[in-house]
């Protein structure tokens, strides 16, 4: 089978259509969020590096936010033909690599968590279904989303493949 | 005037943090001789300053796995270092200390592991030591952690950190070898822009336009 692989980068964003399949690589204290609509078969994969936009200061990259990177690829998903209320969406990474003793709760240590936090409150509010997610520990994940099903799949140092 | 985006650093300024460098992985390179008692030599460190997607790709790809120790400064510069090694550096560095070699990773025991932090931890130490004394800077080191995963997650990390302040990373970085033998190992000195234009200052170089 031909599939068309298009690679997302780090604070990127990139849509695509069945055949085509979207991975973003080494996500860790990243997140990667794929939304789907399964009636086009049209999906969307967002890494995100921080949890929110905080200032003007930085104009430039809207991607690199959870909230301005969430919002702008479900606009584009619509401009595409996607409808909210039948989106999904699967979300991964959000890991501690480091572990520093009296780290854990400065701003820093923690944004992993904080950065899934925010991406599941922003879903929540856009009314996209959150359905599955790997998050958290303390590795990084490659995120594999296959347009074709709607999978996931989650590749990892020293771990099985995980397929949502 | 201060700096506020990486690609405002003027010639003689880069060349100002290059000379830090050259010094700091300079003294580093004779500690990691002592403790692994061989030669060691450096190359010219460079001062990399990279887009995020870039970056990833210096250390051999993003999924590429690599033992990291990471040490946070603060006090008067506030940042990361990291330091990188590699399988081959590993082996190096664990046949000297502990006449043990490995073949993948997950090989790597709790004394082996400890021994890599060890040897990241003096370096990284012996590296600020001749920073701090040549800048007059106070910095003061956290513990250091280990993390054995994929480059980019590790790299992830001070980008993050910085992710606020800049779209691209700056990294100061050494490489060394060991008796003649290329060894991937590096060390990343990451300082926030505030830190930078404090150091750029203390070395005389803060307000040339």
């Amino acid at each position: 089978m031909i599939s068309k692989q298009t690679s997302v980068g780090i604070a990127d964003m990139k849509i695509t259509r069945a055949p085509g399949t979207l991975i973003t690589y080494a996500l860790g204290s990243c997140v990667g969020i794929c939304i789907y609509d399964p009636v086009l078969r049209l999906g969307g994969m967002v890494h995100i590096m921080l949890p929110e936009k905080i200032s003007n200061h930085d104009a430039g990259n809207i991607f690199k936010y959870a909230d301005t990177g969430i919002s702008e690829m479900i606009r584009k998903l619509e401009i595409f033909g996607g409808v909210t209320s039948r989106m999904t969406a699967k979300i991964a990474g959000g890991a501690k690599m480091f572990d520093i003793p009296g780290d854990a709760n400065s701003s820093v240590g923690n944004i992993g968590k904080r950065n899934v936090d925010s991406v599941r409150k922003i879903l929540q509010q856009c009314k996209i279904r959150l359905i599955k997610e790997d998050v958290g520990s303390n590795y990084a994940r490659t995120m594999v989303f296959d347009t074709n099903t709607g999978q996931v799949t989650i590749r990892s140092f020293g771990r099985a493949d995980n397929v949502f | 005037m201060k700096i506020s985006s990486y690609d405002q650093l003027n010639a003689i300024q880069l060349d100002a943090l290059k000379e830090i460098g050259t010094i700091g992985s300079g003294n580093a390179a004779t500690a990691l001789s002592g403790v692994i008692s061989k030669k060691v030599r450096i190359s010219v460190p460079k001062v990399s300053i990279l887009d995020f997607n870039t970056a990833l790709n210096i250390l051999g790809g993003p999924e590429n796995i690599v033992a990291g120790i990471m040490v946070r400064m603060s006090g008067d510069l506030n940042g990361i270092m990291l330091y990188l090694q590699e399988m081959d550096f590993i082996n190096v560095a664990l046949d000297s200390v502990l006449h043990e070699t490995i073949n993948s990773y997950d090989q790597l025991n709790e004394l082996s592991q400890s021994a890599l932090v060890e040897i990241g931890n003096i370096m990284i130490s012996t590296y600020m030591n001749a920073l701090s004394s040549l800048a007059g800077l106070e910095v003061s080191l956290s513990v250091p952690a280990m993390c054995i995963n994929m480059a980019g997650g590790i790299l992830s990390v001070p980008m993050v950190e910085f992710g606020y302040e800049t779209d691209k990373i700056m990294m100061l970085d050494g490489s060394f070898s060991c008796d003649g033998q290329e060894v991937s190992s590096k060390l990343l000195m990451m300082p926030d822009f505030k830190s930078l234009n404090y150091m750029l200052d203390r070395l005389g170089v803060g307000n040339i336009d």
